[in-house]
């Protein structure tokens, strides 16, 4: 197919980011490199080699600029740096940084890009360079997108290697020993005689020495951290109740702040009585926030109780009040004025589908909220001359611009200090609670403000995953899938959340609402897959993999329906289908696991699916057992391929994390609208999975992949059909919608 | 009302109603206890009162007077670790962390009622402590090494 | 085990407040038709969710049920009260239904009042039971803790669990009527000889005195 001609006629993600930056761009300037921001803050006898390495005559401090949320970035980011310079856990503190454009990254591009990650051809490529061509040159700082060890690899690994070598030569004027005869370890370059000079006795050396450039980077069968079980970092203090997360911090004077806007998420606010809440003890201050209203107290509950007891008016909600009228609005735009984009089109599908009869199937996926366990909250500290911020945050540096168009201060004025995030899912992608925190602190200039969202205030303002709908239809003929053709109707989540971060929503199309289903490594005769866009129903975001946790969950659940009106066994049939080498070995992993094709017994099913997303190849199988009591989820299987795995400890908490981050949502989770508001409020209607619901996960990494990618989110897609298919096995019961529990009872 | 924390006297002024959860946060600063839900759906602020695993947004601060707590805090430091919170390091068990003094301080309960839990037992008094993150099958495992440390003990 | 003491010292609180509330005062007599139609106002308290939900069997797990919450399901978090019907195998239902002089008024919250929240005694297995099956198991002493009417009336009055479920707070939907007038419908339903429909009356023993 003409792929360019396509990619002609469409306008992508990077046609915004070059209006965003407002430049024109060329090589030259895309190589140069950021102005390093450590050397700003630099003491005499301090050395910064780079945005991520600094060494004093104390101490050795890497910079960690990708926000952890619980992803144990953190961790992954130290061990990059630590195993070219040669520093051992325990040697070095680590700091998040402050944000700055030197901490650019670039493997954002790889998700903006409209290639399938499979495609490694010098057109895509070249596409992706460009795409990272921007963001580098914007300083797009942000942690999303399983991106942060595909960003970090190479980049930290670097910033190890020229700071160590660097040492070297210091040690080398220092000793007069050249430089080809020096040696590191444990943080001290060793002289031939045993002699060690530790990095920070040369530190003030070093800072005088210009890094060297070019430094090869060390083999993989080097290695000692990577790729090998490390102690994470924060372990001991997340084991301890120390870790220090947003809603933990205190300072002197702070005041305890909580809020209420218009639960019709854009609502306005027609007016309020305070009167109640006013003489509440504690109570110091209401104040007039953006479509809400806020109160000051001396203690977090005080403000709570308080801002409870305002009697508010609220107007109406900018988009359907009832939840029917969204799914109304999903079926509706499977028409030729809604196309988004025709994103794969294989052999003849028109003609395919009217070659014998078709069967037609729909699928849904709700609206769900991310509801990281630490509720949305936010210190701003405000002065004539600056404003301070300290939360976790995704997005840090586009943290400061948004507190700085609301203050009117200078954003170099504006600083903003990431902490660890109690969680994310997407959900530390947001801005209203540092717009409230910063119109508090605003209104009382000089006092830090602590604002806090009660659980009930985050659940209804989650901006959760978008609402989709999937409609699929196939021609089966002589055992065999000849014809599948899948429609995707959603409204773009970027659409949604970029502007709430001030930044234009990217034109064109948007490869979100059909990711991990166009890209699905299957050769079928005919086979295509059409992205419809609704207009934007309630204020959505990204979601623990975006668009690939609903695209994934059709393309799938349809396919496995395909499959078997073919006589066709899951399993078997796809990797017939196969035409993609390093997926094929995924789905292989996952067969010889779960012994594929013996007997489970009665009542026992299992169900296979694969999705690709954020370059993983991701195969998962699901066994169940109908008891009873309802559906129990016995065993999973999962094989993904991230090409390196860089801390196999992580990879496996993060792969468990997201099967049942996958699972327990399919299992009972939707955000759904009455009166224009959501009707969960709280974690009694929408838990996700708890631990006795917990089946048995057995992760296999692959490294079969040119690539290295994140693993994150990956996981995620496959869960929820591999769920529904192992369903069908165990009941003959075909559920094409989320959460199941409104079809079948789990125990 | 007059409470012990971790071993230290306290006495503080507050409404009959405010939970033990913001007297700990907000009035004592003690942190490593957190909020997450305030109606008992997810156990982030699991402390011990006498001795008895709860769910400190829920305990009035009229029911807490009196009482001895046990925080995170009071259950054993880095230097001296408690044996769940060893076990929970040595299996890696945290992603965010924020679920996990809730977790820890729920496994102690029940290791401290029952140190030999099977299965099911596990399944049952864990459930009651939400992870986002999905660290379950490390909850498992942490709590059967837990056992196990306490029983050579 | 030490769960077995940990649990005795929950018990050890009072458990049962002064019994002031209501007025006892058995009718001197009652139609048989007025004892039955007390009945069915007894039946609609007995299988409200504020009642129903506690009033499990032997799988020791409380119900959710309930306007709010669609099909009933058992509580949620995989919670079992044990055979000591109150968790201290588990986790204790006192862990969040903790012991407090007031009511806990927070929509979704744990229901807490001035004694150890426990289920009923797994003999008063009611929930989702026909009105002749719980009828029937309420006036026998070997299903209702050996007690007639007068007893049954006294037991409304003492037990604060009880009292909750018509003021459970948190914009929960209280149990129909109030705690007098269900008293007073045992009470009648006792006088006139425990009558349930579709079953066979008692032969009730004139008492000797």
């Amino acid at each position: 197919m003409g792929r360019m001609r396509t990619i002609a006629r469409r306008t992508f993600l990077i046609g915004s980011a070059a209006i965003m930056g407002g430049v024109a761009f060329g090589t030259y300037m895309a190589r140069r490199p950021h102005d390093n921001p450590l050397l700003a803050d630099l003491g005499e006898g301090e050395a910064a080699f780079n945005p991520f390495v600094k060494i004093t005559s104390e101490k050795i401090t890497l910079i960690t600029p990708h926000s952890d949320v619980g992803q144990g970035v953190r961790h992954m980011q130290a061990l990059l740096i630590a195993e070219e310079l040669d520093v051992e856990p325990g040697q070095f503190e680590t700091d998040f940084g402050m944000p700055d454009a030197a901490y650019y990254n670039t493997a954002l591009g790889d998700e903006g890009a409209p290639f399938m990650s499979r495609d490694e051809s010098a057109t895509a490529e070249t596409m992706r360079t460009v795409v990272g061509y921007v963001i580098k040159l914007m300083g797009v700082q942000g942690t999303g997108g399983s991106s942060s060890v595909p960003d970090s690899f190479e980049k930290l690994r670097m910033a190890g290697a020229t700071a160590r070598e660097t040492l070297k030569l210091a040690a080398s004027q220092q000793s007069g020993v050249p430089v080809d005869q020096l040696k590191t370890a444990n943080g001290a370059v060793q002289l031939p005689d045993g002699t060690e000079l530790a990095y920070t006795e040369l530190a003030g050396i070093a800072a005088g020495i210009e890094p060297p450039r070019n430094v090869p980077l060390r083999d993989k069968s080097e290695w000692r951290l990577i790729g090998k079980e490390t102690k994470r970092l924060d372990i001991t203090e997340k084991s301890t109740g120390l870790a220090m997360y947003g809603i933990d911090l205190k300072m002197d004077g702070m005041v305890y702040a909580a809020v209420r806007f218009n639960p019709r998420q854009g609502g306005a606010i027609n007016g309020y009585d305070a009167s109640a809440a006013e003489g509440m003890r504690g109570v110091s201050k209401i104040v007039d926030v953006k479509d809400g209203v806020a109160v000051v107290a001396d203690n977090t509950w005080r403000a709570f109780q308080a801002v409870e007891a305002i009697e508010i008016d609220w107007g109406d909600a900018p988009y359907p009040a009832e939840q029917d009228a969204h799914w109304k609005a999903l079926s509706e735009s499977f028409t030729e004025e809604r196309l988004d984009s025709e994103w794969r089109h294989d052999g003849d599908v028109p003609a395919g589908l009217s070659n014998g009869e078709t069967i037609d199937v729909e699928y849904r996926a709700p609206y769900v909220a991310h509801a990281p366990l630490e509720p949305l909250n936010a210190i701003v500290r405000i002065t004539d001359e600056q404003v301070e911020i300290w939360s976790a945050h995704q997005l840090p540096r586009t943290v400061e611009d948004y507190v700085a168009a609301i203050t009117g201060h200078p954003v170099e004025n504006v600083h903003f200090y990431n902490l660890y995030g109690g969680g994310s899912f997407g959900h530390r992608l947001e801005f209203e609670h540092i717009r409230y925190a910063t119109e508090v602190a605003n209104s009382m200039r000089g006092t830090p403000v602590k604002l806090t969202y009660t659980r009930e205030e985050d659940f209804a303002h989650d901006f959760p995953r978008q609402i989709a709908m999937g409609r699929a239809s196939a021609v089966v003929k002589d055992g065999k899938l000849e014809t599948y053709d899948l429609k995707i109707a959603a409204p773009s989540s970027s659409a949604s959340q970029m502007p709430r971060a001030n930044i234009p929503a990217p034109p064109g199309p948007d490869m979100q609402i059909v990711s991990g289903a166009w890209n699905m490594p299957y050769k079928i005769d005919n086979l295509r897959v059409t992205a419809y866009r609704v207009p934007e129903l309630a204020p959505i975001s990204s979601w623990r993999s975006v668009g690939a946790s609903h695209a994934g969950f059709m393309s799938e659940g349809a396919l496995d329906e395909f499959l078997i009106a073919a006589g066709q066994d899951p399993m078997e049939g796809r990797l017939a289908l196969c035409d993609f080498d390093i997926a094929k070995k995924c789905l292989e992993a996952v067969a010889e696991m779960s012994d594929w094709g013996s007997d489970l017994g009665e009542n026992r099913g299992r169900g296979v699916a694969f999705v690709s997303s954020f370059g993983v190849p991701t195969a998962e199988v699901v066994e169940v057992t109908n008891t009873p009591d309802g559906i129990k989820i016995d065993k999973v299987f999962v094989a993904a391929d991230v090409g390196t795995v860089v801390d196999p400890i992580n990879f496996d908490n993060h792969v468990k994390g997201g099967v049942i981050w996958g699972l327990g949502h399919a299992m009972n989770s939707e955000i759904t609208y009455a009166d224009g508001m959501a009707e969960q409020t709280n974690y009694h209607a929408a838990e996700g999975m708890r631990l006795y619901q917990t089946p048995e996960i057995h992760v296999r990494g692959l490294e079969n992949a040119s690539k290295i990618r994140g693993i994150g989110e990956p996981p995620v897609p496959p869960a929820a059909p591999a769920l529904a298919n192992a369903i069908f096995a165990a009941t003959g019961t075909r559920i094409r919608e989320m959460p199941f529990n409104k079809f079948i009872s789990f125990v | 009302m007059k409470l012990t924390v971790n071993g230290t006297d306290h006495e503080v002024d507050v409404e009959d109603d405010m939970p033990l959860l913001w007297v700990l946060r907000d009035e004592l600063g003690v942190t490593g206890v957190k909020y997450g839900c305030g109606i008992a759906q997810c156990g982030a602020c699991t402390v011990h009162m006498d001795g008895l695993a709860v769910r400190s947004c829920q305990v009035a601060a009229s029911s807490a007077d009196g009482t001895e707590i046990t925080t995170i805090e009071g259950l054993g430091t880095p230097e001296s670790l408690h044996a769940v919170q060893e076990a929970w390091i040595e299996h890696q068990v945290a992603q965010c962390g924020y679920c996990q003094s809730g977790q820890i301080m729920q496994a102690a309960a029940l290791l401290d009622q029952n140190d030999d839990p099977d299965d099911e037992t596990i399944d049952i008094v864990m459930s009651g402590n939400l992870c986002r993150c999905g660290t379950y099958p490390r909850i498992r495992e942490a709590v059967k090494t837990a056992a196990k440390k306490l029983q050579e003990a | 085990m030490k769960y077995i003491a940990l649990a005795l010292g929950l018990l050890a609180l009072p458990a049962f407040a002064e019994g002031e509330n209501v007025t006892i005062e058995p009718p001197a007599e009652v139609s048989r038709e007025d004892g039955l139609a007390a009945w069915d106002r007894i039946y609609e308290v007995a299988s409200h969710p504020r009642c129903a939900n506690c009033h499990v069997g032997e799988s020791q797990r409380p119900m959710w049920s309930g306007p709010s919450y669609g099909e009933p399901r058992p509580h949620g978090m995989n919670v079992h009260a044990g055979e000591s019907r109150m968790g201290a195998e588990f986790v204790a239902c006192a862990t969040c239904h903790v012991e407090r002089a007031s009511l806990n008024d927070v929509p979704h919250a744990a229901p807490q009042v001035a004694m150890a929240w426990q289920l009923a005694p797994v003999e008063a297995d009611w929930f989702g039971k026909s009105s002749t099956e719980i009828c029937t198991q309420l006036r026998d002493p070997d299903l209702n803790g050996g007690r007639d009417f007068m007893d049954l009336a006294s037991h409304l009055d003492h037990d604060l669990i009880l009292h909750w479920a018509w003021n459970p707070g948190g914009g929960r939907e209280p149990a129909p009527y109030d705690l007098q007038a269900h008293v007073n419908d045992v009470l009648a339903w006792g006088v006139a000889g425990y009558p349930c429909e579709g079953a066979p009356d008692l032969e009730i023993e004139e008492a000797s005195e």
